[in-house]
Formats: structure tokens, C-alpha cells, sequence
């Protein structure tokens, strides 16, 4: 047997949002030489242009640094760059399996925070050395001791030698490397071993085909060796093996401890999934890794394209996305309002949010989105059970014995002023309050059992808002609970919309749909006749507004000078109506179907 | 046959709401600035002799601000240069504050037969708040002075304050005063005009509001025996202003003067608005052209309908096949099926049902292709 690479280090860096997580990748980066300050682009790893722009890193990233200790042996760091956002923990627990240790990034200003902790949590369950760090401590109001006395007092990890850092300001970065190299240890395993590789992430390369980003467990791969992946039982021919620099590198031969990547001419992601094990189709029976654990998207919204002849460009699109983001669900859908679209599937609203932005922006597609949903469990009176996201799929109220609804049990962090606040806000969403802990003189943490339907209709919203910005919120899927749901209807001009169809509880009901008449009453554009807006419940009308018809919208003159400006005018109009959708006889702008939850409180 | 407009810049005090090419402070430079208007009018003139010319319109600003003698020169040199028709209609438009006896005699001599005098409304504090340099007597003087006349009156819609009552002493006096022709037209609140601040404030009546005034307004006119031939125009039998009406149908016309519009030859072009450009482009011999774009056929189709349904007579098919030799009823085939519940047709003509004229943008937006 084989040790790996004795001065190999494979490891991540967690944090909670805006801890400055990429920012302390880049320092590393850029001391170790990796990236020479003049190619440096701000925030290296996050290279997405909606990352950037969001500060947010999305997709993990891994790159590839050789650093010269102070004990005088070069050492191989393979860093994996992990997002800090609550919907994509999936996303870490991947990247935290192909690592011996981790970094906590805590900023000194804001103390531990609730994806610290879950973040922590995650990489303690894969048996992970944490070295916690301290960032940001430049910033006058950084409080360095009090924030490794939480580390030590929430987390249970002992912060006395934690380095302590400026990523902005590039202060103390070699403290961070010694840590990784003295405290994170080396990966096991054995070279000699059968090919054993977990496949931790994946992308999809034109030229190339699929992209395995692999942790290789025991053995080695190389070029023209015949692999295997277990669960599909499909065999590849590699055709580059190489490490992260952070852009692909080709190297001979990967080995066991190390990280790289893999290409193979694959053509479908589906059939090598991450989380699969790539072993040598020499030793087809090679025991696979333990994997990840399927993941089950809980936010669901509809996704059409605004011109509806544009249907295969959407469907291309989201079929790309999906390639390089496993945790995307779809399935094709159809309204009778918004015509051929898919239905999709979200870890998260953040989520969702980035892959409508994506499919704008990289795809060039205007798309119409309904309101997100969530997935109910309907008991039918017939005995049987199914899962319904989407309410216009809900069975007639007369097959129905009664309906469950996913809960969660939330986390909200807030400084004690606004206690009163917040748990107004979780009684109004029908919360169900589980502890209050005091985790110092300024932060409390508050327990609470929601409806996931709540959090997506304006949970977050709301909280920032009553907290002036203060609270912080993380939640998990806590199973189903009985509830009394109905299904909230929207009439256009007499004529359901299947679109807007949205599934609440009963008691909600009524001021939902005042709030949706009121809303689209605002939103509708004024036609050449009166637009009837009616919320309805079984065919029972709960709620009406009235787009009046337009009466006005030319008595100005037009004379010789004004013919040109007038046509561009209408020009201009024109551009406005295109996005705009065509239900029955009302035109109805494509924003309403997503915002129209979003734009106002129920009265 | 075609148009000649042309612009004369000047006025003594600018409107609240006017967005028009006009220069309250620059009446010095008239005398220079009509030598330069006499100067294009030959260089277009050369352009277009093969034209023949049946209406002429004196517009602005305020052209009867200026110098009677300097209109007669100008209606001299179109009568030099251009080929008009027998009877050409000869317009110019005149603000009630600046006329005189002899100013009307001078016009008369020049050619001019139809006048355009700018009432907007009889009630004087509006009048007022609007900048006008006039009151509801000037209006009446002025009138006097155009007894027997062809003349048209200007009424606007929406001011602020505005009521019905306000609109019906409006309408009233302009019928009284003898206007065989009036317009009653909508301010439009112009981004950078004194007005738009009371717009963006509220201040001034909303669409729904305006579009009530006009309601009202239209009954009276039509009591009084005025029909409307187009959105915002009204007239006695016969009395159409047929300078307006080649716009409406499209015909050619070419514009003279700072900021003037001209469309001819199928391409549409425009005058700079810098009055020194201007005036420096003319006495290097140049013509002061800044915009200048040919109409793809497409669009010219499309303007050819735009106007149209402006107006009472409608689009004429007769008319539309001899400008592009096709049927507007193929051509706008969907447009005009998705609209039918909102337009008459009666053998040749097609136009916007009466309720249905003031909301024409949202009709039009069908006929646009794309």
C-alpha cells in the first residue's frame, strides 16, 4: 500500500454570506503566485458574471496553488470555493466530501452567524479539520476577541490560534496558509488501490463534453484508461486528466488524495451523476464511495417563454443549466393562459432567482415566471396520495379529504429590539414558536416552525423590513403538517387564469385575493374595455377590482412636424406591449405572473 | 398637391406650455431672419419647380408678431418660385395681442385668405396662467377686425381648473366671434415646459377628465353646426383647412424656416433648430438640413393608416392603392380583423368609430408590424 502525497492539502472555505469568503480565496491565490496580481480580476473564483455582480458565489470552484511553508517543504493546496447562500448547502456538502479540512471565515464585525454555524455543522459531519479564521479585522468596528469567544462558546472550536486576517487589505494571509499546512492533514487512501473517485461537481464543455470535477479516493487515472461510472454502469475512455489553475490544466496522471478533474468524450451529465463514484472498468467490482444524498428541490415556479414560439430556445436553455446544476428539477408544463413552458424545481428562492437571471441573460430569452409555490401532499378520498407544485394540478375540491403542507423550522437571528417585530411577523405567517436563545447581549435566536408557503410569498422581505435589516434567517425542511389549503383562482374579464392560480390557507384566503385584485388592478394596463378583476374560491367570488377602459389616449394634434415623433411614439409603445401576454382578450405584462405576490402587503 | 410651411420663430412671450422652435427675446433678428427664409424659399424653389402648390401656411411662434411687410415679401418670393394653384389657400396663424387693422390689410394684399387666431380660452385667468399675451377683449377685437373672413379659432382642453362651464363660454365665443373652423385640441404637458411641473404635480386634469371636456366641447360644436373631419379639428360645411388635411393624407409638403418639417420624394427631413445655424447655413448657401431619412415602404404604409384613421373621411382603399399599388385591407389583414369591433367601413372608406377616435394609439399598435 501507497500513502498519497504526504504534503498534499485538499481543503474549503465556509462562511456565512458576505464573511468575505472570496475575497480571502483570491489573498491565497495571489500569495502563492498562482495569479500574478496583473492578471488578478476581483473575486477570481466567482466567475459568473451574475456572481460577481451579486457578490455571491454560486458554483463551487476549485483551483490547484503550490505554497513553500515556513518549514521549508513546498506544499499542493487544492482549494474549493464554496457558496455561502442557504439553497445551495447542497452545493457545500459536495465540495466539504472532496476535503480533509476547512476554513470558517467569521467576520470580526458581525460575530457568528446562522450559515457559520450550519456551515460548521456540515463540515463536522464529514469529519472535516476546521480552522476557524478571523476576517475583516481592518474595519474599525471589528471585535476580535469577543468573535473568538463565539467561536469557542456557539461553535465548540478553539479559536485562541485562529489566524486572524484582512482579506481586503491582504494582512496576515501567511498565518492562513501555515494553519492549513501544520493543522489540516494530509489525505489517505492508497495509490495502489483500484481507481476509486468521487465526482463532486460537473459541467458541461462544448468541446470537450462533460467535465468530472473529481476527489480521487484511492488508485489513479490517466489518459486512455477505460473508467466506469457505478450507478449508470456506463464506461468512458478518459481523454485528459489535469488540476484547477484555476482554469483547466492537463497533467499526466491524477492520484489518490488529489482533486482534478476528468474528460472522457461524456455527452449526457444525467449519466454520470455527481456524487457518483468513477472506479476502472478493469475492476468493475470496486465497492463505490458512500455518495450525497438525493437532493429534492422545494420551491417550485413556472417558466415560460414570453414569445411563445420560442419554446425550444427555453427548453435548450434550461436543458444547459441543468448540465452544469444537478440540483435543477424540470418537467414540461402546460397553461392554458401562458401556453408551452416547464415547471422547475428550486432548492431555494435565491435559487430560482439565479436561473430565471440566467436564462435571461446567458440565454438571451424573455421568459414569464409564475409565483413560486411550494409541494403540497394531497390526501385524495379515493386513499391515494399525490404530490401537487403546481395549483392548477390540484385535484377538485370534492376528491379531496385533506392536504399537508411542507413546514420548516426557521432560524431567525436579530438583535433584541426587534424581538417584538419579528415574532409579530412569524405569528402573521402562522409560525408556531419552538425557543428563544440568547446568544449574547445583542443577538438572540429565535425558533420557529413555518409554513415553507409563507417564507415564499414575502417572508424574507418582511423581515428586512421590520428589522431595518438587521436579522438574519436560515431554515430547513421540517416535513408535512396538516393545514386547511384552498386553491385562490384569478378571473381576467370572466376567464380563469391558470397562471395566477395560487394555493393558500383558508384563512388567508380572502385578503390574498383582495391583495391580487388590488395589485393587478394597478398593473393592468387600461384597454378599450373594462377588465373585471375577480379573485375566486371554488367559483365563489371573493374579491373584485375594475380596470377601467381607456378613454384618452390621443386628442393632441399631429401636423407636419409631428409625424415622425409621432410614429416613434407609438414605436415605443409597441416595444412596451411585447412584453406583454395575451390572456383570452386582456394583455397582461409578463412581470405581473412572478411580482405580483411580491408588490404589496395583505390589507 | 402639396404644402409650403413656413416657420417664423419669434413671439413676445412664451406660452407655459410651448415646446414649439420660438425666441421671445430675439425679434431684432427678424429682418435677417425672413431675408434668410426668402433665400431658402428660392433654394427650394429651384428644387421643386416641376411641383405644383396649393397651400401655404404661415406658422410659429407667433407670425403675426413680426412685421406685416416681411410676410407680403415671403408670400412674393413663393409666388416667384413656386408653382401655385389657382386658389391656393394661404394660412397664418395670429395671436389676438398682436393685431392691427393695417397688419390684416397688409396680409390680405400678400395673398393670405384663411387665419388662424389663437383663442385657447375665454376665461382670462387661464389665459393668465397659460403666458398668453391676450385677453378674451383681444379675442373679440381681433375677430371684428376678421369680419366676413375665413378664420379658424384655437381651443385648448385640460388646463388647469378646467370645467365644463369654462368650456362651453370657450366654445361659445369662438362660435359667436364667426370661426368657421375650430380646433379644440388637448395640452400635452412637454417634458421642460413650465407646465410639466404642474403636470408631475397632479395639477392638472387627468386623462379620464379631459377626455369628458372633450365630450362636452364636441356636443356643443356639433349643436352649433360644426362637424369634426378629424381627432381635434371642427368646421362648418366646406370650410376643412386643406393645408392640415394634405398632412393627414399624406401628401408632400416642404417646410421652410428654423425647425421646419418637410416631407417630399418619399423622405422625410427636418431643419436644425439653432436659429444662428440656421441663419449662417442659408447665407453659406446651404440648406440647414439635420435629419434627413428615407420611409421604407413599410413604415409609409403604416403612417399612411396612422393619419388616416385621424381623420373623419378615413383611409380611402382608392387612395392607399394608387400611393402603393396593394390593398391596405391585405396588407393590414390581421390588424384590421382584430380591430373590426372598433372601425366602419362604407364601400371605399374605412375610419375609427366615433367613441372609439380618442383611443386610436391602442388600435394603431395592431397596425404596426411587429
Amino acid at each position: 500500500m501507497a500513502r498519497p502525497n504526504r504534503n498534499l492539502r485538499n481543503f474549503c472555505i465556509i462562511a456565512h454570506i458576505d464573511h468575505g469568503k472570496s475575497t480571502v480565496a483570491d489573498r491565497i491565490m495571489e500569495l502563492t503566485g498562482q495569479v500574478s496580481k496583473r492578471d488578478m480580476e476581483e473575486q477570481l473564483l466567482d466567475s459568473m458574471d451574475i456572481e460577481r455582480e451579486r457578490g455571491i458565489t454560486i458554483k463551487l470552484a476549485p483551483v490547484r496553488m503550490y505554497y513553500t511553508a515556513l518549514d521549508g517543504q513546498e506544499y499542493e493546496l487544492n482549494l474549493i470555493d464554496t457558496p455561502g447562500h442557504v439553497d445551495f448547502t447542497y452545493e457545500v456538502s459536495r465540495s466539504l466530501a472532496a476535503c480533509e479540512g476547512a476554513l470558517l471565515i467569521v467576520d470580526a464585525t458581525q460575530g457568528v452567524e446562522a450559515q457559520t454555524l450550519a456551515n460548521a455543522y456540515l463540515a463536522l459531519d464529514n469529519d472535516l479539520e476546521i480552522v476557524p479564521v478571523i476576517n475583516k479585522i481592518d474595519l474599525q468596528s471589528a471585535r476580535i476577541d469577543e468573535t473568538k469567544a463565539e467561536i469557542e462558546d456557539v461553535i465548540g472550536l478553539d479559536a485562541s490560534e485562529a489566524p486572524c486576517v484582512s482579506a481586503k487589505e491582504g494582512t496576515n494571509i501567511r498565518d492562513i496558509l501555515e494553519a492549513v499546512v501544520k493543522l489540516i492533514p494530509p489525505p489517505d487512501g492508497d495509490t495502489d488501490a483500484p481507481l476509486r473517485a468521487l465526482i463532486f461537481d460537473s459541467y458541461y464543455d462544448n468541446y470537450k463534453g462533460v467535465i468530472l470535477f473529481v476527489k480521487l479516493k484511492d488508485g489513479s487515472v490517466m489518459v486512455g484508461d477505460r473508467i466506469k461510472a457505478c450507478l449508470s454502469d456506463k464506461l468512458y475512455d478518459v481523454t485528459e486528466v489535469g488540476a484547477f489553475a484555476p482554469y483547466l490544466q492537463p497533467k499526466e496522471r491524477l492520484l489518490a488524495g488529489e482533486v482534478g478533474y476528468i474528460a472522457a468524450s461524456i455527452k449526457s451529465i444525467e449519466d454520470v451523476a455527481v456524487g457518483d463514484t468513477v472506479i476502472s472498468a478493469d475492476k468493475p467490482d470496486t465497492p463505490p464511495l458512500p455518495g450525497y444524498k438525493k437532493i429534492r428541490p422545494v420551491v417550485f415556479c413556472g417558466i415560460y417563454p414570453l414569445d411563445g414560439s420560442k419554446f425550444l430556445d427555453l427548453k435548450e436553455a434550461i436543458l444547459k443549466l441543468k448540465l452544469n446544476d444537478a440540483s435543477l428539477t424540470f418537467e414540461p408544463d402546460n397553461s392554458v393562459a401562458l401556453g408551452f413552458g416547464f415547471r422547475c424545481g428550486f432548492l431555494g428562492l435565491l435559487h430560482m432567482e439565479i436561473i430565471q437571471e440566467r436564462i435571461e441573460r446567458e440565454f438571451n430569452l424573455d421568459i414569464i415566471t409564475t409565483a413560486p409555490s411550494v409541494s403540497y401532499l394531497v390526501h385524495k378520498t379515493d386513499g391515494s396520495e399525490l404530490y401537487v407544485d403546481n395549483p392548477s394540478h390540484l385535484p377538485p375540491v370534492s376528491e379531496i379529504e385533506w392536504m399537508e403542507e411542507p413546514i420548516v423550522r426557521a432560524e431567525v437571528y436579530s438583535p433584541p429590539d426587534y424581538l417584538g417585530s419579528v415574532m409579530d411577523l412569524c405569528q402573521d405567517k402562522r409560525g408556531t414558536f419552538k425557543d428563544m436563545t440568547y446568544l449574547d447581549t445583542r443577538r438572540v435566536k429565535l425558533e420557529y416552525l413555518l409554513p415553507l408557503n409563507e417564507i415564499v410569498y414575502d417572508f424574507f422581505d418582511e423581515l428586512k423590513s421590520r428589522t431595518k435589516g438587521y436579522a438574519s434567517f436560515d431554515y430547513e425542511l421540517a416535513g408535512y403538517q396538516r393545514s386547511r389549503l384552498v386553491r385562490l383562482d384569478i378571473l381576467l374579464n370572466g376567464e380563469i387564469c391558470d397562471a395566477l392560480s395560487i394555493i393558500v390557507h383558508e384563512e388567508r384566503a380572502y385578503a390574498r385575493g383582495r391583495t391580487l385584485c388590488e395589485n393587478l388592478k394597478d398593473a393592468i394596463p387600461r384597454q378599450l374595455f373594462e377588465i373585471p378583476v375577480q379573485a375566486a374560491i371554488g367559483g365563489k367570488i371573493i374579491a373584485r377590482e375594475t380596470v377601467k377602459a381607456v378613454r384618452k389616449d390621443v386628442l393632441a394634434k399631429c401636423y407636419g412636424g409631428d409625424i415622425t415623433r409621432k410614429k416613434k411614439l407609438l414605436e415605443k409603445q409597441k416595444e412596451g406591449k411585447k412584453r406583454m401576454r395575451q390572456i383570452g382578450t386582456v394583455e397582461v405584462p409578463s412581470e405581473v405572473f412572478m411580482q405580483i405576490l411580491k408588490t404589496n402587503k395583505d390589507k | 398637391m402639396s404644402g409650403i410651411y413656413l416657420h417664423i420663430p419669434f413671439c413676445r412671450h412664451k406660452c407655459t406650455y410651448c415646446d414649439f422652435t420660438s425666441f421671445p427675446d430675439k425679434l431684432g433678428l427678424a429682418e435677417a431672419y425672413m431675408a434668410c427664409l426668402c433665400k431658402e424659399l428660392e433654394l427650394r424653389g429651384r428644387e421643386l419647380e416641376r411641383e405644383t402648390f396649393d397651400t401655404v401656411y404661415f406658422g410659429g411662434g407667433t407670425p403675426s408678431v413680426i412685421d406685416p411687410d416681411y410676410i407680403y415679401a415671403a408670400m412674393k418670393q413663393i409666388v416667384k418660385h413656386f408653382h401655385l394653384t389657382k386658389n391656393p389657400e394661404v394660412t397664418i396663424e395670429m395671436n389676438p395681442g398682436t393685431v392691427s387693422e393695417k397688419k390684416i390689410a397688409t396680409y390680405k394684399r400678400a395673398g393670405i385668405n384663411r387665419f388662424s387666431v389663437g383663442l385657447q380660452t375665454a376665461i382670462d385667468s387661464q389665459l393668465e396662467e397659460l403666458g398668453r399675451i391676450h385677453n378674451v377683449r383681444d379675442y373679440l377685437y381681433c375677430t371684428s377686425l376678421l369680419k366676413g373672413e375665413n378664420f379658424s379659432a384655437d381651443v385648448m382642453l385640460g388646463l388647469k381648473g378646467q370645467t365644463k362651464e369654462d368650456v362651453r363660454k370657450t366654445v361659445e365665443v369662438a362660435a359667436w366671434s364667426g370661426a368657421r373652423h375650430i380646433s379644440m385640441y388637448a395640452l400635452t404637458p412637454e417634458d421642460g415646459t413650465p407646465i410639466y411641473t404642474d403636470y408631475l404635480n397632479g395639477e392638472l386634469p387627468d386623462a379620464d377628465e379631459v377626455r369628458a371636456l372633450y365630450d362636452y366641447g364636441y356636443a356643443l360644436l356639433r349643436e352649433k353646426g360644426y362637424s369634426r373631419y378629424e381627432v381635434s379639428n371642427f368646421c362648418k360645411k366646406g370650410y376643412e383647412s386643406r393645408h392640415n388635411l394634405n398632412y393627414w393624407r399624406r401628401g408632400e409638403y416642404i417646410g421652410v424656416g428654423v425647425s421646419a418639417s418637410s416631407f417630399f420624394y418619399g423622405r422625410r427631413f427636418t431643419n436644425t433648430f439653432d436659429l444662428d445655424e440656421y441663419m449662417k447655413c442659408i447665407l453659406s448657401g446651404f440648406l440647414p438640413v439635420v435629419e434627413n431619412e428615407r420611409v421604407e415602404e413599410k413604415d409609409a404604409k403604416f403612417e399612411f393608416v396612422m393619419l388616416a384613421l385621424r381623420t373623419a373621411e378615413g383611409i380611402s382603399a382608392e387612395r392607399y392603392h394608387a400611393a402603393f399599388g396593394s390593398d391596405w385591407r391585405e396588407d393590414f389583414a390581421a390588424a384590421r380583423k382584430k380591430n373590426a369591433a372598433y372601425l366602419t367601413e362604407n364601400g371605399d372608406r374605412t375610419c375609427i368609430k366615433d367613441e372609439y377616435l380618442y383611443v386610436q394609439n391602442h388600435i394603431l399598435m395592431d397596425f404596426m408590424e411587429n
